[in-house]
C-alpha cells in the first residue's frame, strides 16, 4: 500500500487516473445519495436548463448566461426553482441522476468485459507462450483469426442478432470478441521469460507446470496483464456506448450511451438542449482519458525507456552545480572538434 | 515466395472462418431471421410468401451441413443475394456503392493522421522531456481515448448545427448529379467531408504520435546517431535523414493496418453524418433487419481488412531485407 501512494505520487499520470477512477467509482456506488431525483422517471419540465444557468440568469438577466446560454425566455420561467443540477431531458428526467446511475452500467460492463478479456488473454496467452508447438500453433491461429476480423461491425451485428442487448450480455460479447490482442502481447513476453533461468531451474528441479505458470511466469506478468486490463475496460466502456447509442442496446436501462441515444432520437440537438448532450459525452471523455492516463503510466512504471526524461534533468541539474562548487579556472580542453570528426568522416 | 503463402493460406482460412460466423450467427439466434423480419409486418403473411422469401434470400430447408457448403459457395461465387431493404437492388450493388465512400472517408482520414502524428511523434522524441512532448504526447493519448461518438456528437452539435458552417450529413448536396470531372461537385463532396474526416482523423494522430515517438525514441539511442551528431551534422538531417527514416518503418505497416481497420472504426462517424458509407448501410440494414446486406457487409470488411494485413506484410518484406530470406 505504502509503495502504492509512493508510486502515485512520483508519476502524476497515475495519480490523475487513479482519482478521475475513483470519483466515477464514487458515483456509482453512492449514487442515490449524490441526487434527489430518480432517473427512469419524469422528476421535471422537460427540457430544463442546468440549475447553474439558471441562478446566473436570473442573478444578472443580461449577464452573457443570460444572453448565450439561456436564450428561451419561456423554458428559463418553466425553470426558475432550478433543482436539476444538470437540467432534465425531453421526457423530463434529471440528467445528474443519469450521469450517476449511468456511471453504474459504464463501470460494470467495463469492468466485466475487462475481466473476461484479461482472464481469456492470460489463459490463451500463457498456453500458447509456455507449452509451444501444437498448443502454441492452434492459439496462435486462433488469435490472429480474431485480430483480422473487424471488431466493431461483428459486435454491431451479434447485438442486432440478440435484439435489445443488456449491460450483461454486451459485457460477455465484448469481452469474447477482444482477448486476441491481449494474448498475443502476453504469450510473446510468456516465450522470453520461459527461456529465463530462474524458469529454467524450477523446471530442472522438477516442479509441476502449473506451480511454473502460477508462481515463476504470472507474477512476472503483472503490468502486462495490468495494461491489457485497463486498456480492456476502457475499450468496453467506449463499445458499450457506441452499441447504444446506436439503439442495439436495452432502451430501459440508464447509461451514457442510452442517454446520447436519447439525444439523438429526441433531436435535443436541434432544439438546442446543449446540456443533454454535454453531460454523457463529458463523463464518457473524462472517465476515458482518465484511463488512458493510468494505462499510459502503467507502460511507464513498466518500461522505464518511454518516460520523458525527467530524471536526466535533475541529474544534470546536479551535475552542473556540482562542476560550478568546483574549481571553475580549469577549462576542459577541446582536441576534437566535431569539425575534425566530421572532417575525417569524409 | 514461402513467407507469401504462408501469408496467404492464413488469410484464406481466416476468410473461410468469417464466413463460418456469418454462417453460425443468424442461425444460432432465437428464431429464424425470415420469420422475425415478418414478424414486425402488418400485412398478412402467407406461409408460402414465407417459404417464397426464404428461398429467395438464400436460406434453403435442409440439413446445416448442406446449407452451410451452399452458403460458401455463394460467398466464393460472391453471389451475396438481394437486399430485403432496397428489394430489387443486390447485396453487391448496394455495398459497392458504400464502399466507394467509406474508402475516400477511411483514406483520407488515415493519411491525414498518419501525416501529422508522424511529424509530432519525430519532435516529441526529439525534444523528450521538452514542453511540447510533456504536451502533446500525453495530450494527443488522451484525444485518442475520447470516444468516436462523443467526438463526432460534438463537432455536429458545435460546427453543423450550432455554428451552421458545415452540413449535417450526406456525402453530396442532395440532387446534385455525381460527376467527378465537374470541379463544384468536387468541391462539394471536399466541403461535406470536413467534419466526418476530423471525427476520424483526430482519434488516429495519438496512435501514430506515440508509435513514432517511440520509434524514435530507441533509434536516437543507437550508436550512428550518436556518431551522426559527433560528426556535427546538422539537426535537420540527424533528425530526418537519420533517425525518422529508420523509425518510420514499422509506422508505415502500421499505416496499413489502420486502414484496414479505418472502415470498420470510422463507422459510428459515418452513423453521426448520414455519410452513405458501409457503416450508415449496415445501421439501416439492421433496423430493417436486411440480414442478407448484413451478412454481405461483415463479409466485406473482413475482407478489406485482410487485404491490408496482407498489404502490410508484404511492405514489412520490401521495407525489411531481413524478411526477404523466405523460407
Amino acid at each position: 500500500m505504502k509503495g502504492l501512494i509512493k508510486l502515485l505520487s512520483n508519476n502524476p499520470k497515475a495519480l490523475f487516473g487513479c482519482s478521475i477512477l475513483f470519483i466515477f467509482i464514487f458515483m456509482a456506488v453512492f449514487a442515490p445519495l449524490i441526487t434527489g431525483h430518480v432517473p427512469n422517471k419524469r422528476t421535471g419540465k422537460p427540457h430544463e436548463y442546468p440549475a447553474a444557468v439558471v441562478k446566473m440568469a436570473q442573478a444578472s438577466p443580461d449577464g452573457w448566461v443570460a444572453q448565450n446560454l439561456a436564450d428561451d425566455k419561456r423554458k428559463m420561467l418553466m425553470s426558475k426553482k432550478a433543482e436539476h443540477v444538470l437540467g432534465t431531458t425531453r421526457m423530463g428526467r434529471d440528467v445528474w441522476a443519469q450521469v450517476a446511475y449511468g456511471a453504474r452500467v459504464s463501470l460494470a460492463v467495463g469492468f466485466g468485459a475487462g475481466i473476461v478479456v484479461c482472464f481469456l488473454a492470460t489463459v490463451v496467452g500463457i498456453s500458447a507462450g509456455y507449452f509451444g508447438g501444437r498448443v502454441d500453433d492452434i492459439l496462435s491461429a486462433a488469435m490472429n483469426i480474431m485480430l483480422v476480423i473487424p471488431q466493431y461491425p461483428l459486435l454491431f451485428v451479434l447485438a442486432a442478432f440478440i435484439g435489445e442487448a443488456g449491460p450483461l450480455t454486451i459485457a460477455l460479447i465484448i469481452g469474447m470478441t477482444s482477448w486476441a490482442w491481449g494474448a498475443r502481447v502476453i504469450r510473446a513476453q510468456t516465450m522470453s521469460l520461459r527461456e529465463k533461468e530462474f524458469v529454467k531451474a524450477a523446471e530442472v528441479l522438477g516442479e509441476s507446470r502449473i506451480r511454473i505458470i502460477f508462481i515463476e511466469i504470472l507474477p512476472n506478468l503483472i503490468s502486462i496483464v495490468g495494461a491489457s486490463f485497463i486498456g480492456s475496460v476502457s475499450y468496453a466502456i467506449v463499445t458499450e456506448a457506441t452499441i447504444s447509442f446506436l439503439g442495439l442496446g436495452d432502451p430501459g436501462t440508464i447509461s451514457w450511451g442510452i442517454m446520447l441515444y436519447n439525444v439523438q432520437t429526441s433531436s435535443a440537438i436541434l432544439i438546442g438542449a446543449w446540456w443533454e448532450l454535454l453531460a454523457p459525452c463529458l463523463a464518457l471523455s473524462t472517465l476515458a482519458i482518465g484511463l488512458s492516463m493510468l494505462n499510459f503510466a502503467v507502460d511507464e512504471i513498466a518500461n522505464p525507456q518511454l518516460r520523458a526524461n525527467k530524471g536526466m534533468k535533475r541529474w544534470e541539474k546536479m551535475a552542473k552545480k556540482d562542476k560550478e562548487s568546483r574549481a571553475p579556472h580549469v577549462a576542459v580542453p577541446s582536441f576534437v572538434g566535431a569539425e575534425d570528426l566530421a572532417g575525417g568522416e569524409k | 515466395m514461402g513467407f507469401f503463402l504462408r501469408r496467404l493460406s492464413f488469410y484464406f482460412i481466416a476468410l473461410l472462418f468469417a464466413a463460418t460466423l456469418n454462417f453460425i450467427i443468424p442461425r444460432a439466434m432465437p428464431g429464424d431471421p425470415v420469420t422475425m423480419m415478418f414478424a414486425n409486418a402488418t400485412s398478412q403473411v402467407t406461409p408460402e410468401r414465407i417459404a417464397a422469401m426464404k428461398e429467395l434470400l438464400g436460406f434453403v430447408d435442409g440439413p446445416l451441413y448442406e446449407q452451410f457448403f451452399i452458403y460458401i459457395k455463394s460467398v466464393l461465387t460472391w453471389e451475396l443475394g438481394t437486399s430485403v431493404q432496397f428489394y430489387p437492388l443486390s447485396v453487391n450493388s448496394v455495398l459497392g456503392n458504400a464502399f466507394g465512400w467509406s474508402l475516400f472517408l477511411a483514406g483520407s482520414a488515415v493519411l491525414l493522421s498518419f501525416t501529422l502524428g508522424s511529424v509530432l511523434g519525430i519532435f516529441a522524441a526529439w525534444r523528450r522531456g521538452s514542453k511540447f512532448d510533456t504536451i502533446f504526447s500525453p495530450g494527443m493519448l488522451a484525444v485518442q481515448s475520447v470516444p468516436q461518438v462523443v467526438i463526432a456528437m460534438l463537432l455536429m452539435f458545435t460546427f453543423a448545427i450550432g455554428l451552421g458552417w458545415f452540413p449535417t450529413g450526406n456525402a453530396y448536396t442532395p440532387g446534385l448529379t455525381p460527376d467527378w470531372t465537374s470541379w463544384t461537385f468536387i468541391k462539394d463532396v471536399a466541403y461535406h467531408a470536413v467534419l466526418p474526416l476530423i471525427a476520424a482523423s483526430i482519434v488516429q494522430v495519438g496512435g501514430f504520435l506515440i508509435n513514432m515517438r517511440n520509434n524514435m525514441i530507441n533509434l536516437l539511442a543507437e550508436d550512428y546517431i550518436t556518431m551522426a551528431k559527433g560528426k556535427g551534422l546538422s539537426e535537420n538531417r540527424v533528425v530526418f535523414n537519420y533517425a525518422a527514416r529508420n523509425a518510420m518503418l514499422p509506422s508505415v505497416t502500421a499505416l496499413s493496418m489502420a486502414l484496414g481497420m479505418a472502415i470498420g472504426g470510422q463507422m459510428i462517424v459515418e452513423i453521426i453524418f448520414n455519410y452513405p458509407g458501409l457503416g450508415t448501410v449496415l445501421l439501416n440494414a439492421i433496423n430493417a433487419r436486411d440480414y442478407q446486406v448484413l451478412q454481405g457487409q461483415l463479409l466485406v470488411m473482413t475482407l478489406f481488412m485482410l487485404f491490408f494485413n496482407l498489404l502490410a506484410d508484404m511492405l514489412y518484406v520490401v521495407l525489411d531485407p531481413r524478411l526477404r530470406k523466405g523460407a
